[in-house]
C-alpha cells in the first residue's frame, strides 16, 4: 500500500528538471508573447491572411485544439462507463489533455479576432442563430464538465496525500487541504461523489460531441467546396479521437518515463490504447474516403478544383503525407503487436500527432484559397497563403501554454489515481493510513 | 461599446502604435464627443429661436428637411453622432427594395466604378468592395467582363452566421455592417459564396487623416483596423436620393440601380430609367448562382450582342 | 411645326439611323463666348463621360467599338458646326448616350469649346448672333380619361390672338421615380386638336394607396431648359405596400428575430446542462460538512 502512494506521488516535488523545464517553456512563451503583442499592435496584417484565404493557421490550429480536446470523453466516459478497468490509470491524464486544450482553444479563438477587446460583445449581443455563440457555449460547457471530471476523481487522492505528506513541497499542503474538502472516506461522501461522477461522465459525452460537431458547423455551415458537407460532424469527431489517442498515448509515454511509472502504465496500456487508436483511425479512413469520394465521383465544378488541388496541385504533398504517413502507414504498423509496445507505438503516435494538425490545415486553407469566383486584380501574397513568422509564433504560444498546463497539473497532483489504482487490488489507502 | 470605457493606455509615440492611436482616438472621441463634431454631422442648427429650454427649434436635417425638434430633445441626439448615424443606418429607407441590374454586354472593364468605390469607401488599390472579374463559362463560350460586388441577398448567409448581429440585413434589402461591433471574427468572410467581403488586416488607408471622424454606418467610414467592409449599395447616397458611386461613375452605361417597389431602375450613366420587371424579361437577366439559395438583389444581363471587341484584362 | 415633328421622331437613338441634323438647329450656336475657365471645365466632363470611348483628343487612342467613336480632334469633326456638335452630344446615338439627360446646357457648351480648342482655324460664331428662340410658347395640360385608361396631353399656344391648340408637338410622357423620371410609352405629336393620347400601363406600381406622380413635356431633342412642362399626382397605379424584408423570423434576422425553435433548443439545452452541473458542484461542496457520525 504504501508503495503505491509513494510510487503514483514522489513526482510531486520542485526538481531541477522542472525548474529547468519550466524555465525553458516560460523564456519561450515570453518570445510568442511579443509576436502576439505585434499582432495587437499592427492588427491581422502581420499574418500571412488576407482577404482570399482569411482564416489561417489560427482556425485550422483552433480545430486541431478542440479535436485533441475530445478524449476526455472517450477515455473516461465511453471506456469507463462500459466498464473497461484497464484504462483506470489513464483517465487522469485523458482529462488533464481535456482541461488543458479546451481551456486554450478558447484563447485561440482569441487569438484570431481582429478586434478581440471586443471579446464580450460575443454574450452582450450574442446571436442565437450564429455557430458561434452555440460553439463558445458547448466549449466553456465541455471545459467546466472536464474540470470537474478531473477534481471529483482527485479528492480521496488527495485527502490521502493531504493526511500522508511526507516529504512533498510544503506549501502544497493547504491546496491540497482546500481540495480534498475534508474527505473521509464516508459512506456518504463517496455515495456523492459516485452519483456526481456518474452524472457527469453521462453529460460529457453530448457535451463532447457537441463541441465538434458544432465546431464543424463552423465550416459545414458554409457553401464552400470542401466544406459543405453533411458528415462533417461525425467526421470531425472521428478524427478528434484519432488525434487525441495519440496525443494521450505521447503524454503517457512521458510520464511513465519521467515519473517512473512502469509498474502502473505498462505495456498492457500501451497495447490496449494502441488497439484503441487504429479502431478510431480505421473510422476515421472511412469518413476520409467517404468525404473524398463522394464529391470526386461527382466532381462538381468547384468540388473538382478543390480535389485537384488537394491530390495533385499545390497542397498534394502534405495531403498525401498526412493520409499516407499519418493514416494509412501508421494503421498497418499497428496492427502488429510489436509495434504496440511504448517507445514504437509512441513514435506512431507522434506521425498521427503531426498528420492530424496537418489535417486541420488542409480542412481550412485550401479550400479558402479557392473561392467560386476568381480571385483576379489582388498582389500575389492574396492568392497564396503563406504563413508569417508572427503567426508561427502565435501558434507555438498556445502549445505552450498547453505543455504549461499539462505540466503544472501533472506535477503537482497524482498522475494516476491512487485510491482507484489501491482499490483495483482490494486495498483501502485511507484506511491503512489511519489505521 | 461604452466608448467611455475604453481606457486610455499609457502614452506612446504614436507613430509607432497605431491601435494604440486608435484607442486613444475611441477614447478621446468618448470623452467629449467635441461638439463641433457633434453639430457637424447631427444636423446643422438652421435656425435658433430664442435659446431658452423646452422651446421648439427649426432645424435643418442630413435629407435637407427642415424639422421643428424641441430643444431638449435636440441636445440628447447631438451628443453621439455616431449612435446617431448607427441608429438610423438600422433602419432602412421605408417602402423601398433596392435592386441592381448590370449589363454585361457593355462591360469594358473601365474600372471607374470600382475607382469611385474606393474613393468613397477609403479603401485602398487591393481592396475591393466591387471588382471586374473577367469570366469565362467554359472553354467554348466568349470571355467577358464581369463587375463583382455584394449581392445583397434576401437570404444572406453571412449575416446568418455573424455572432453579435454586427452586419445586418434592413427593411430595404441592403446589408450593413456596424463596425462599432465587429469583433473581427470573420465568419461572414468565410459564408460569403460571392467573396463579396474584405477585412481591415493592415492600418487602413489615411487612418491618420480621419482620426476621431463619427462612424458613419451608411458610408462604413472611416474604415476601422480589425473590422469588415464591403458594399453597401452606396446607402448614404441611396438616402440623398442620389445613385450609387460605381452606379453613377460608370462611362459605358452598365449599371442600373432603383427601387423593385417602384419597377424602375435608373441607368448610371444615361440616367434613363426603366421599367425593371421589363429590362430583366426583354434581355434573359439571370443571377449569380442561384442554385445557393441566397436570393441576391442583383441581376445580370447576359454579354451578347455586344459593341465591342473583348480585350482581356491585364491581370 | 415640321420641326417638333421631325425632332419627335428623332427622339429615340433606335429611330436615328443616320443621326442627321435638323437644319435650323445646325445653326445654334453658344450663347457665351468660350473662355478658358470654360475649356477647363469641359475637359473635366470630357474626361469623366467622353474618354473612354473617344480617347484623348489628338492621341487617336479611342475605343475598338463599331461603329468606331473616332478621334474628335480630327477635321472630321472640326468642319461640323457647333449646333451639330450640340445636337449630337445632346441625342446620342447608341452606344453613344442621350447627354441630354446627363450634361446641362452649359456643361455640353463646355465640352464643345474644350474640343474646338484642338481644331485649328476654328473661330466661334459671335454669340451676340445668338437668336434668341423666342418662338411660340407652348402649354401643356393633362387629364386622365378613367374608362380608356388613357391619359390625355393637351398642348396649347399662347399667342397675340389668344389661347390656341397647338398641333404637332412633340409629347413625353413620364412618370416620377426615385432617381430619375421614367419614360412611359413612345413620345407622341399633338393632333389637329392639340391631344396626344398615351396608353396608361396599368400594372405600373404607385404608393402604398395607389398615387403617381405623372408628367409630361414638350420633347426637344437638345433638351432644352425652356420646354413645357405639366405634372401632377394622380391615383392611377397599383397600390403597393410591399412588407418590409426583415419583417419575418429567419437565421438571418437579428436576435430579436431569430426563429423560435432556435431560440427554445439553445436556451433548454444551456438551462439542461448547467442545471446539473450546478446542481453537482453544489452538491460536492456539502461533502465538506459531511463530518464522522
Amino acid at each position: 500500500m504504501e508503495k503505491i502512494i509513494s510510487d503514483l506521488s514522489h513526482h510531486i516535488r520542485l526538481n531541477k528538471g522542472f525548474f529547468l523545464w519550466m524555465g525553458f517553456l516560460g523564456l519561450a512563451l515570453i518570445a510568442c508573447l511579443y509576436a502576439y503583442i505585434q499582432q495587437l499592435s499592427y492588427g491581422l496584417g502581420v499574418t500571412g491572411m488576407r482577404d482570399v484565404v482569411s482564416w489561417g493557421l489560427y482556425i485550422s490550429n483552433f480545430v486541431f485544439f478542440v479535436a485533441s480536446s475530445l478524449i476526455g470523453m472517450l477515455i473516461s466516459a465511453v471506456l469507463g462507463l462500459i466498464g473497461m478497468k484497464w484504462v483506470h490509470p489513464i483517465t487522469r491524464i485523458a482529462e488533464t489533455i481535456a482541461v488543458a486544450f479546451a481551456a486554450v482553444a478558447g484563447l485561440v479563438i482569441v487569438m484570431d479576432m481582429g478586434r478581440p477587446e471586443r471579446l464580450a460583445y460575443v454574450f452582450m449581443y450574442a446571436r442565437f442563430q450564429s455557430p458561434i455563440l452555440w460553439d463558445v457555449t458547448v466549449i466553456t460547457t465541455y471545459f467546466v464538465i472536464s474540470f470537474l471530471l478531473l477534481l471529483l476523481p482527485m479528492i480521496p487522492d488527495l485527502a490521502v496525500l493531504y493526511k500522508r505528506f511526507g516529504n512533498l513541497p510544503g506549501w502544497l499542503k493547504p491546496v491540497y487541504k482546500a481540495l480534498s474538502l475534508n474527505w473521509c472516506n464516508l459512506p456518504e461522501q463517496n455515495r456523492i461523489i459516485r452519483r456526481s461522477i456518474y452524472i457527469l461522465l453521462i453529460l460529457i459525452i453530448p457535451a463532447a460531441l457537441s463541441i465538434h460537431t458544432v465546431t464543424s458547423w463552423l465550416f459545414a455551415f458554409t457553401t464552400r467546396s470542401g466544406w459543405d458537407s453533411t458528415i462533417f460532424g461525425p467526421y470531425f469527431v472521428s478524427g478528434a479521437f484519432v488525434a487525441g489517442t495519440a496525443a494521450v498515448i505521447i503524454a503517457m509515454f512521458f510520464f511513465r518515463k519521467n515519473y517512473k511509472l512502469q509498474d502502473y502504465l505498462t505495456d498492457l496500456h500501451f497495447n490496449n490504447m494502441g488497439k484503441v487508436l487504429v479502431l478510431v483511425a480505421f473510422v476515421y479512413l472511412y469518413f476520409n474516403i467517404n468525404e473524398y469520394l463522394v464529391p470526386g465521383y461527382k466532381l462538381k465544378r468547384a468540388d473538382a478544383v478543390h480535389l485537384r488541388e488537394l491530390m495533385s496541385g499545390q497542397f498534394a504533398l502534405i495531403f498525401w503525407l498526412v493520409q499516407v504517413c499519418g493514416l494509412l502507414i501508421p494503421i498497418i504498423m499497428m496492427l502488429f503487436r510489436r509495434m504496440r509496445k511504448p517507445l514504437p507505438l509512441t513514435i506512431i503516435s507522434a506521425a498521427v500527432l503531426l498528420g492530424a494538425w496537418f489535417k486541420r490545415y488542409l480542412i481550412v486553407i485550401p479550400t479558402m484559397s479557392h473561392p467560386f469566383l476568381p480571385v483576379q486584380h489582388v498582389p500575389e501574397n492574396f492568392k497564396v497563403y503563406t504563413p508569417t513568422l508572427t503567426e508561427i509564433a502565435i501558434t507555438l504560444l498556445s502549445f505552450i501554454l498547453v505543455l504549461i498546463i499539462i505540466t503544472l497539473i501533472s506535477k503537482f497532483f497524482p498522475v494516476i489515481p491512487i485510491v482507484e489504482t489501491a482499490n483495483d487490488k482490494g486495498l483501502d489507502p485511507l484506511k491503512s493510513i489511519e489505521s | 461599446m461604452d466608448e467611455n470605457t475604453v481606457s486610455n493606455g499609457n502614452e506612446q509615440d504614436p507613430s509607432k502604435s497605431s491601435r494604440r492611436n486608435f484607442l486613444k482616438n475611441i477614447g478621446l472621441l468618448g470623452a467629449g464627443v467635441t461638439a463641433g463634431a457633434a453639430a457637424l454631422y447631427s444636423g446643422d442648427i438652421f435656425e435658433k429661436k430664442k435659446a431658452a429650454t423646452g422651446e421648439s427649434r427649426v432645424l435643418l436635417t442630413q435629407d435637407n428637411k427642415l424639422v421643428e425638434v424641441d430643444s431638449l430633445e435636440m441636445k440628447a441626439l447631438a451628443t453621439n453622432p455616431t449612435k446617431m448615424m448607427l441608429e438610423k443606418g438600422r433602419e432602412g429607407i421605408p417602402g423601398k427594395r433596392w435592386a441592381m441590374v448590370i449589363d454585361l454586354s457593355k462591360c469594358r472593364n473601365a474600372r471607374r466604378c470600382i475607382a469611385a468605390c474606393q474613393e468613397a469607401h477609403q479603401l485602398k488599390p487591393e481592396q475591393y468592395h466591387l471588382n471586374t472579374l473577367q469570366m469565362q463559362d467554359n472553354a467554348e463560350t466568349a470571355p467577358y467582363h464581369m463587375p463583382k460586388n455584394c449581392q445583397h441577398c434576401d437570404n444572406p448567409p453571412c449575416v446568418a452566421v455573424c455572432p453579435v448581429d454586427a452586419t445586418y440585413k434592413r427593411g430595404d434589402g441592403i446589408v450593413l455592417i456596424d463596425n462599432e461591433r465587429c469583433i473581427g471574427c470573420r465568419f461572414c468572410m468565410a459564408a460569403c459564396p460571392y467573396s463579396a467581403r474584405i477585412f481591415q488586416w493592415t492600418t487602413p488607408k489615411d487612418a491618420g487623416k480621419h482620426n476621431g471622424e463619427a462612424y458613419n454606418v451608411e458610408l462604413n467610414v472611416p474604415q476601422k483596423l480589425g473590422t469588415i467592409s464591403k458594399c453597401l449599395f452606396s446607402a448614404d447616397r441611396c438616402r440623398d436620393e442620389k445613385l450609387p458611386y460605381c452606379v453613377s461613375a460608370c462611362p459605358n452605361g452598365v449599371y442600373y440601380f432603383g427601387d423593385e417597389n417602384e419597377d424602375a431602375v435608373t441607368n448610371g450613366t444615361t440616367k434613363e430609367t426603366l421599367r425593371l420587371s421589363k429590362l430583366l424579361r426583354d434581355n434573359g437577366a439571370y443571377q449569380l448562382m442561384p442554385e445557393l439559395g441566397t436570393k441576391p438583389r442583383v441581376y445580370y444581363l447576359p454579354p451578347k450582342n455586344r459593341l465591342f471587341p473583348f480585350e482581356p484584362s491585364t491581370d | 411645326m415640321l420641326l417638333l415633328m421631325v425632332s419627335a421622331a428623332g427622339y429615340l437613338p433606335a429611330q436615328n439611323p443616320g443621326w442627321i441634323v435638323p437644319d435650323d438647329l445646325k445653326s445654334k450656336i453658344c450663347p457665351v463666348k468660350f473662355s478658358p475657365e470654360m475649356v477647363k471645365q469641359g475637359e473635366g466632363i470630357y474626361l469623366k463621360n467622353c474618354q473612354s470611348c473617344h480617347g484623348l483628343p489628338t492621341k487617336q487612342n479611342f475605343a475598338a467599338i463599331k461603329p468606331s467613336p473616332g478621334d474628335l480632334s480630327e477635321p472630321r469633326v472640326g468642319t461640323q458646326k457647333d449646333g451639330e456638335l450640340f445636337y449630337r452630344i445632346s441625342t446620342g446615338k447608341a452606344p453613344m448616350p442621350e447627354f441630354r439627360n446627363i450634361l446641362n446646357e452649359d456643361e455640353r457648351w463646355s465640352v464643345i469649346s474644350f474640343l474646338r480648342s484642338f481644331h485649328k482655324g476654328y473661330v466661334q460664331p459671335d454669340p451676340g448672333k445668338s437668336s434668341s428662340t423666342a418662338g411660340k410658347r407652348i402649354k401643356l395640360l393633362m387629364t386622365y380619361d378613367t374608362a380608356k385608361k388613357r391619359i390625355l396631353v393637351k398642348a396649347v399656344e399662347l399667342n397675340k390672338e389668344g389661347v390656341q391648340p397647338a398641333k404637332g408637338v412633340g409629347i413625353v410622357l413620364f412618370v416620377q421615380r426615385y432617381f430619375g423620371n421614367m419614360q412611359i410609352a413612345d413620345p407622341k405629336t399633338t393632333s389637329e386638336s392639340g391631344y396626344a393620347g398615351f396608353d396608361w400601363p396599368r400594372d405600373l406600381p404607385g404608393d402604398k394607396t395607389g398615387n403617381v406622380i405623372v408628367g409630361a413635356r414638350e420633347s426637344d431633342p437638345t433638351g432644352s431648359m425652356q420646354e413645357a412642362m405639366v405634372i401632377d399626382t394622380l391615383n392611377i397605379g397599383v397600390p403597393t405596400d410591399k412588407p418590409s424584408l426583415t419583417d419575418t423570423r429567419a437565421m438571418w434576422s437579428t436576435r430579436d428575430k431569430a426563429p423560435v425553435w432556435v431560440i427554445l433548443i439553445y436556451t433548454l439545452a444551456v438551462i439542461t446542462v448547467w442545471y446539473f452541473i450546478i446542481y453537482i458542484i453544489l452538491s460536492v461542496l456539502d461533502i465538506r460538512k459531511i463530518k464522522q457520525a
